[in-house]
Order: C-alpha cells, then sequence, then structure tokens
C-alpha cells in the first residue's frame, strides 16, 4: 500500500476536466508554466483518507502526437513524469472523438481510469453506455460523472484509492489495429527493445514502436532510434497499400476504426434524439447575417460591464491610497528620515497605487473573458472575425486581445493565450499594445480641447484610435510576411458545445490573473515606480528650497495683498518651484539632452521629459506636464485649465497632435512590458517591441511633423 | 434437383451454345471458343462437364449436340437472361450494351422467385394502360439519372452543400497538417455535415462525430467526400 500517488488528468479540450481538477483538488492548485513554455501547468494536492495524492492537469490535447506546445507538454509528462495513475476525462456526449485520445494512453501500459465525464448531457440526449464493455475493451475501471454538480467524484475517489492500494496495478488494454498493423508494431518493438532512452524507463517497446509508424517526429529523431525510420516507412507503405489508407494518417485510421467498433457495440443511440440546443444557438450567432451584429452587441456588454461596474470600486481604491498617502504625511514627521518619507508617499504610494486603481478593471475583464470562454461563446467570436483578421496575416483568435487592447494593454497581452500557434501568438502580442488604451485617454482628454476647435475634437480622437488601430495591423501583416511568418501550423478549430460554466471554476480563473497582476504590482512596478521617483527628484539643487521659502515668507510679509491673492502668489512659488527642481533632476536632464533627437518632431525637453515619466504608465504624462508647467495640482479642475491654457500658449497645434500620435504609438507603461516579458519568455522579445514602438512613433511623429510644417498646416499658436 | 444446378460459367457455355445452333444449325468447339473468347482447352474441359451432366451430347471432331434437358436448361437460362435485360434497357432505360453485361452477371445468381416478379414488373409497365403516365415518366426521368449521378460521386468537402450529409473518402496525403485532421476524426469513413459559413470569410463550420470544428475552406478542398441520403 502506498501511501502518495501521482496521477494525471488527461482529456481533450472542453471535456470538463479542468471542472474535475478543481473539484478534486479545491483551492489547493499551484499554477506555473511549464519550463520553456508558456502552457499553464497546473498542480493540485489533496488526500483520500492516508493516501496523498499529487494531481497534474495535462494542457488539453486531442492527441498524444507532438504537432502543439500542449501536445508536447502532454506528451513529456507522460513520458518522463513518474505518473502512476492517469485519469482519463471523457466528454461522455461526444465519446467517439473523445476515445481517440484514450487508444493513445492505453499504449502507455500506464494504469487508467476513464470518467465520463457531463454523463446527464449525453444521457439526455438520448445516449445509452454499456461500461462493462467499454471497461473491458479498455482495460480500466470507468466512472461516470457529473463534474458541474460534483455528482460522482466520491467514486472517482474510491477508484484511485483502490488503485493505489493494488498489489498489481491493473494494466490497461492494448488495443488490436488488425493483423498487418500488429505485425508491423510487433516487429518494431522488437527491434526498439534495449534501445529506448533511459528517462523512459517505465514505457513499453511497444509505444516507442507505434510512435516509429506514425512517424513522429520527435520520437523518429532520437538518435536512439537511428535507423529504426526506415523500417517503419517501409511497414508504414505495405499497411497503406493493403488497407488503402493515407500512410501519413494510418493510425489515425486505425484508431478511429477500433473506436468505431468499440462504440458501436457498446453506446447507443435511442430514437428520441433531441435536436441539441448548442446547434441551435449557433444558427443564429454564427449565421452569416447576424454573426457579426451579435458579435458587436457582445463586445458592447462586455465593455459596458468592465467599464462602467469598474468606476465605483476604482474610486474606492483611489480613495484608499490617498488615505494612506494623507496618513503617512501626518504621522510621519516631515524632518525625519525625509528622503524615505517622500519615498514612500510619493514613489511608492504613488506609483502602485496609481497601478493598482485598475485592478477592478482587469479584474471584470477577465470574469467577462472567463464567461464567454466558459460558456464557448469565446470559440465563436474567433469564428465569426476570422475572415476579417485573416486578410492581415492573423486569424480570429486575435481579435479578441485587441479589442482588449483598447481596455488595457496588460489584460490584452494576457489574453492571447487562448492562441494556439506560437507565431501567431507572438505577432498579436507584438501588436496589441497599439492600440490606444484607457490610460492614454487622459492625455488626449487634456491636449484636444486645449488645440482643437470644438467641431474637430471628437473627429480627433477618432482618428487617433484609428491609426492606432491601423498602424496594429499593418505591423501585423509585416511581422506575418517577414520574421512570424508560419506555415507550419493548420487552423482548425473546435466549437465547443455551449455550456453554461460553473460559478467555482470562473472565480478561481479570475482569482489566478489578479494573483499575477498583484504581483507584479508588487514586484516590477514597485521598482519602477521608486526609479522614477528618484530620476525625477534627484539631484537636489541645492538652496532652492531655502530661495523659494524666503520668497514664500516675503509674499507672507506683504501687508497690502489680500488674503486670496497670498495664496495665488505662494501656490504659485510652490509650482515654480517644483518645476526647477525637475528641470534641474536627471528626468529634467535626460530631457533636454533628448531634446536634440526630439526637436525634429516637434517636442521640446519639457515634453521630453514628461515622456520619461509617460514610460513608466501613460497617466504620468499629464501629471509630469503639470508639474513642469508649474500648475501645481493638475487634477483638480482648474488646475487643468490652467494647464491646458500654457500648453495652448507654448506649443502649436501641430506639435500637440505630434505628442499624442507618439503617446498613442509608444509602449502604454512598464506593466505592458512586464506582461509581454511573462507571456513572451524573453526579454529578447521585449526589447524588439520597445525598439519597434519606439521608433515608430518617432517616425510617424517626425514625419507628420516635418509634413505639417512644410504645408502650413496648423503650425499658428490657438493660444 | 441437385445434379441439375450448374455453375454460372457452364451456364453461359450452356447459352451460348443454344445461340450458335439456333443461327448456324451447329455449334463447333472452335465458334464457341471465339464466342465468349476463351481458349480452346478450357472449351473442351467445359464441354465434357456439361456432357457428364446430360446436358450435351459431345465427342471430339463432332459438332456439339443438345439434349432434351440441355435445351430446357438453356431455354429457361435465355429466358432469364432476356427478361433481365429488357428490364434493364426497357424500364431503367440502360444502354443495350450495359443492360447485357450486368444482365449476363445477375442471371446466375437471381432467384426465379425474384426473377419472375421482375418480369411481371416489367410487362406490366411496359403493356397496362393504366401505366401510360409511368412509361412517360420513366422515358423523361431515367436517361437524367446517369447525368445525375456524377454528383452523388465523390466531391471535396468545399463544395458540399450545407445541411448535406456525406462520409469522407479519402483526405489528401499532401494536405498540411493532414495528421491533425486525422486526431480530429477525419479519416475515411467519417460522417461530417457543413452547417454554415463565417461572415465574410473562408471559414467553415462542420459537424464530425458529435463536435463541431471550423476549419478553412482551402483545406477542406483537400477532403474528399461522397454525399450520403
Amino acid at each position: 500500500m502506498k501511501n502518495s500517488i501521482k496521477i494525471a488528468l488527461a482529456g481533450n479540450p472542453n471535456c470538463g476536466k479542468t471542472t474535475i481538477f478543481n473539484h478534486l483538488t479545491g483551492t489547493r492548485q499551484h499554477v506555473g508554466n511549464y519550463p520553456g513554455v508558456t502552457v499553464e501547468r497546473k498542480t493540485g494536492f489533496f488526500n483520500i483518507g492516508d493516501l496523498a495524492v499529487e494531481v497534474v492537469d495535462l494542457p488539453g490535447v486531442y492527441s498524444l502526437a507532438n504537432s502543439s506546445p500542449e501536445e508536447k507538454v502532454a506528451f513529456n509528462e507522460l513520458m518522463t513524469g513518474d505518473i502512476d495513475l492517469v485519469l482519463n476525462v471523457i466528454d461522455s456526449g461526444n465519446a467517439q472523438r473523445n476515445l481517440y485520445l484514450t487508444t493513445q494512453l492505453t499504449e502507455l501500459d500506464i494504469p487508467m481510469i476513464l470518467v465520463f465525464n457531463m454523463i446527464d448531457d449525453a444521457t439526455e440526449r438520448g445516449l445509452s453506455f454499456n461500461f462493462k464493455m467499454l471497461s473491458g475493451f479498455f482495460g480500466a475501471p470507468i466512472i461516470p460523472t457529473i463534474g458541474s454538480s460534483g455528482t460522482n467524484l466520491e467514486k472517482l475517489n474510491a477508484a484511485i484509492s483502490e488503485a493505489a492500494a493494488a498489489e498489481t496495478p491493473r494494466r490497461p488494454v492494448k488495443p488490436k489495429y488488425g493483423p498487418v498493423t500488429d505485425m508491423a508494431i510487433h516487429a518494431l518493438s522488437e527491434e526498439v527493445e534495449g534501445r529506448q532512452p533511459a528517462h523512459t524507463g517505465k514505457l513499453p517497446p511497444r509505444y516507442f514502436a507505434i510512435k516509429l509508424l506514425e512517424n513522429d517526429p520527435i520520437i523518429s529523431a532520437m538518435p536512439e532510434f537511428d535507423g529504426l525510420g526506415e523500417e517503419a516507412a517501409k511497414w508504414r507503405d505495405r499497411i497503406a497499400q493493403r488497407n488503402g489508407i493515407n500512410s501519413e494518417t494510418l493510425m489515425a485510421d486505425v484508431r478511429y476504426g477500433v473506436i468505431s467498433g468499440a462504440c458501436r457495440e457498446a453506446i447507443t443511440l435511442g430514437n428520441e434524439r433531441r435536436r441539441q440546443l448548442s446547434d441551435s444557438i449557433d444558427r443564429f450567432v454564427t449565421n452569416r447575417f447576424l454573426g457579426v451584429p451579435v458579435f458587436l452587441l457582445m463586445m458592447y456588454l462586455v465593455f459596458m460591464f468592465t467599464f462602467s461596474l469598474a468606476e465605483y470600486p476604482m474610486g474606492w481604491i483611489e480613495s484608499f491610497f490617498m488615505w494612506c498617502a494623507e496618513t503617512i504625511s501626518a504621522v510621519w514627521p516631515a524632518a525625519a528620515l525625509p528622503f524615505l518619507r517622500r519615498m514612500l508617499i510619493e514613489g511608492v504610494i504613488g506609483g502602485v497605487g496609481g497601478v493598482l486603481i485598475f485592478l477592478p478593471n482587469i479584474l471584470l475583464l477577465f470574469l467577462a473573458i472567463a464567461f464567454l470562454e466558459g460558456t464557448g461563446y469565446m470559440a465563436r467570436a474567433a469564428f465569426i472575425t476570422d475572415g476579417f483578421m485573416h486578410k492581415f496575416g492573423l486569424h480570429g483568435k486575435s481579435f479578441i486581445p485587441m479589442l482588449l487592447g483598447f481596455g488595457c494593454s496588460v489584460p490584452a497581452v494576457m489574453a492571447t493565450r487562448t492562441i494556439d500557434n506560437r507565431c501567431d501568438r507572438l505577432t498579436t502580442i507584438m501588436i496589441v499594445p497599439f492600440m490606444s488604451c484607457g490610460a492614454r485617454l487622459p492625455i488626449y482628454s487634456m491636449m484636444i480641447p486645449a488645440f482643437f476647435p470644438k467641431e474637430f475634437q471628437a473627429f480627433t480622437m477618432w482618428l487617433l484610435y484609428i491609426i492606432g488601430v491601423v498602424i496594429a495591423l499593418l505591423t501585423a501583416l509585416l511581422l506575418k510576411s517577414t520574421l512570424f511568418k508560419s506555415d507550419g501550423e493548420v487552423f482548425v478549430m473546435e466549437l465547443p458545445p455551449y455550456r453554461m460554466p460553473t460559478l467555482q471554476s470562473i472565480l478561481i480563473l479570475m482569482w489566478e490573473n489578479t494573483a499575477m497582476y498583484l504581483k507584479k504590482a508588487g514586484t516590477v512596478i514597485l521598482l519602477a515606480s521608486i526609479i522614477l521617483f528618484i530620476i525625477n527628484s534627484y539631484p537636489e539643487k541645492s538652496g532652492l528650497a531655502a530661495q523659494y521659502e524666503a520668497e514664500i515668507a516675503a509674499v507672507a510679509a506683504q501687508p497690502e495683498l489680500t488674503e486670496q491673492d497670498r495664496l495665488d502668489r505662494t501656490a504659485k512659488l510652490r509650482a515654480a518651484e517644483k518645476s526647477e527642481a525637475l528641470s534641474y533632476s536627471l528626468a529634467g536632464r535626460i530631457g533636454r539632452g533628448l531634446e536634440v533627437v526630439l526637436k525634429p518632431a516637434g517636442f521640446d525637453w519639457k515634453i521630453g521629459s514628461a515622456l520619461i515619466g509617460a514610460f513608466a504608465a501613460k497617466e504620468l504624462f499629464v501629471a509630469q506636464l503639470g508639474i513642469l508647467y508649474a500648475v501645481g495640482d493638475s487634477d483638480t479642475e482648474s488646475g487643468a485649465e490652467h494647464l491646458q491654457k500654457e500648453l495652448a500658449r507654448s506649443y502649436t497645434p501641430l506639435q500637440a497632435f505630434c505628442i499624442m500620435l507618439f503617446c498613442l504609438l509608444t509602449v502604454p507603461c512598464i506593466a505592458t512590458l512586464a506582461a509581454v516579458r511573462k507571456e513572451s519568455g524573453s526579454w529578447l522579445f521585449v526589447g524588439a517591441q520597445l525598439a519597434l514602438y519606439t521608433t515608430v512613433a518617432y517616425l510617424v511623429a517626425l514625419i507628420v511633423f516635418q509634413a505639417g510644417t512644410l504645408l502650413h498646416i496648423g503650425t499658428g499658436l490657438v493660444g | 434437383m441437385a445434379d441439375n444446378t450448374i455453375s454460372s460459367s457452364l451456364e453461359d457455355y450452356l447459352e451460348a451454345i443454344a445461340e450458335i445452333i439456333e443461327n448456324n444449325g451447329h455449334a463447333h468447339a472452335k465458334d464457341i471458343a471465339e464466342r465468349l473468347s476463351v481458349k480452346m482447352p478450357s472449351v473442351t474441359n467445359a464441354l465434357q462437364s456439361l456432357a457428364a451432366r446430360g446436358l450435351i451430347k459431345y465427342s471430339s471432331h463432332l459438332p456439339v449436340e443438345m439434349t432434351t434437358r440441355g435445351s430446357e436448361t438453356a431455354a429457361v437460362i435465355r429466358h432469364r437472361h432476356g427478361a433481365l435485360k429488357s428490364f434493364f434497357s426497357e424500364i431503367l432505360k440502360i444502354d443495350d450494351f450495359e443492360a447485357d453485361g450486368t444482365a449476363c452477371r445477375i442471371e446466375h445468381v437471381i432467384s426465379d422467385a425474384v426473377l419472375s416478379r421482375i418480369v411481371v414488373l416489367a410487362d406490366a409497365v411496359r403493356s397496362r394502360k393504366d401505366c401510360a403516365p409511368l412509361r412517360e415518366y420513366l422515358d423523361d426521368a431515367m436517361p437524367k439519372v446517369s447525368a445525375e449521378g456524377d454528383d452523388l460521386a465523390v466531391i471535396a468537402l468545399d463544395k458540399l452543400p450545407r445541411h448535406v450529409s456525406a462520409v469522407v473518402v479519402s483526405v489528401d496525403e499532401n494536405l498540411r497538417g493532414v495528421k491533425k485532421f486525422a486526431d480530429l476524426g477525419l479519416v475515411s469513413g467519417t460522417l461530417l455535415r457543413v452547417e454554415g459559413r463565417a461572415p465574410f470569410g473562408d471559414l467553415l463550420r462542420i459537424k464530425v462525430m458529435g463536435s463541431s470544428l471550423s476549419i478553412r475552406a482551402g483545406d477542406a478542398m483537400h477532403i474528399w467526400v461522397r454525399p450520403v441520403e
């Protein structure tokens, strides 16, 4: 009797595997990535009596071939992962397709339990199963379950502990594939015997024989099996000729043959076959004419949900951080450790708080995504938008991330996880930040009214959004026809039946993403905020404070001023002090240094140093400008109006437009870069993205500014 | 009765002999060999078998003669052949050559019970007054069937009309990602149905083994199916 067991949860996508996993492990899960790939790796722990169980949730796959990252991961885990028991989850309503994976799992010779999930759904559709016969056929116990309600999971636990307790575990039955095929497998097994790699000791030679026969790219390339490829090819041709089938797909052919034999006897379809609800919904939702309007409506609802519902909690978070800052500055005397005090209040609370404000947005967006994904609509959305996206070398699955990009680039980059093909995924990650995100909106809403007549304001805003989309699509087109050209993979997508996702799975998914975001806020963004605070504040000009204090004291001493005047002048002096300090600081100096480069694009040093702040987060651009133009608090209404007046006096509409273009086309924030690093798994990719965005932004601003100057468009000051 | 049954090839010989005698008055082994396009030794063999069963009189160098039983058997065979042939050519409107060949193959396996009913049906359609509209319909419809028959043959999946079920016949081996399609069940023998197309796109939505898949029309071009129903 073992007291611990490691089991792997395997199954097709959309078979309800994750629901079973969540039910088994509760909240004791650990989420990470498989080394080297961005496929999610989930492990969980639970106990059945004294038995400690570790569950590995393998990615959902249709086959154990090696044609996608998910399949490779599942394949490797099963090959080398010391798995004691495989739980094969099967969508009972679609057993024939799901059992295809089962036939491959039996080859591993690892004890197996078949979980016929969603059995209620299948019975309702008129299917009835002879489990005894099927169980005998595959040599594995069968537990019918309903994952969403947890029905029969206690029987599953019992089967697991029974399998763990068995002295000689029951091995699955290897299917017979017909005389010639079996002969080929036998002959190849003998060749493999003794040659198979050491780390795969548990697996039978027969498994490798079949993989060789299948011409599996990875197994066939193993140096241990050198020379066996030709023999396998000979057998392949012989079988293909004999059975009149494709030699490339012969194992698929014979496997489906075996399954259809098993299903014909063990699964019967009652007379009363209810038309599937799913098909009726699809008739509308994926309709050639109705599909697009329905899709747009759904997206509108998602946006409504995310952005309007998030308003209140965002307000609460904001006031919470304001309260924190006020409390600290009240409790912490200004004289004690002034550097740390300022860093905590201005750097940490200002920076991290500014990012955490978006937490409700992210939470709700992921809730909406998890819901759409869980119901099965996401696949339809990809189906609907594919035609349009295909023109730019992408496909339907890239649409959702791009759309989310209008909200916030961070969840948008994370949402690219649904794209299987790595090239397509990287392309999408590359272009998503071009979509004008919510954080850029404050820049537009400050600049546009200051420089453009009322009748053109909406148009200018619209134009900026469109420019973002057009540049994103053109970049995709360019990347897909050069760097990320991919012919290797084909597009086949399953449209899973519509289902109501369980609350538990949605909440778990939401929590995972939120935890990731919080972790990032606590690390990368915290660090970046501190760095920015430092370059914004240091070096300090010595005597500056004393000089302004003296002037303020002088203002206070003038008895002829009214109380109001005194306050105004004091505020102005304080703002001027800040401005001068910033221009003396590292950020100010960098801004000046950049002026040489930025001048041809129409920017002066103030814009340059504001852009450094904007690099951390676009929201900071307005705040930085506010400091530089010494308007004090730019958040208050009068402050914003004041700043707009100042800007209109200093820049032409053309310059303003170029500034906005530049802000639109540069990387939105450090948080985005951190997300890109995580999702792409490479700093090089982050560097390339940063370089691309900066170059594009600079060139576009440069061209627009030079062309505008030449043609005298918007070159006159309006203020 | 048991010794009365002879193999289908012997039936062909007997039929040929009867026809040759009817045309020429007598039948030599050489004529028989020519008519059936077989070699002389096979003819000799067959004639000996027929003689052993008492259906013909045969000794080498003399023309073959029919016994009474032989003539009766030959008459039955020729009647069957004629009835089947006229059914194929006059009712089903199949051309003479194919009608003859098909009759040749079927006459050996068809039972008298089935054949006599076919004969009744054929006679009725041919001569009954109340069958006149049916005759007109057959004259009109049957020749078109062969033309439509080509449509029921194998077509590419992207040409399959909506909501028509079809069986996969073959998948081109040079289709990109052929294994992936096979893993999802697109192998010969699988039943599928086209459910629709994506808006302004080249994606097809197909139903395979209880699940909905979407694949590109460009890939569907390489999947050959035969419509059923």
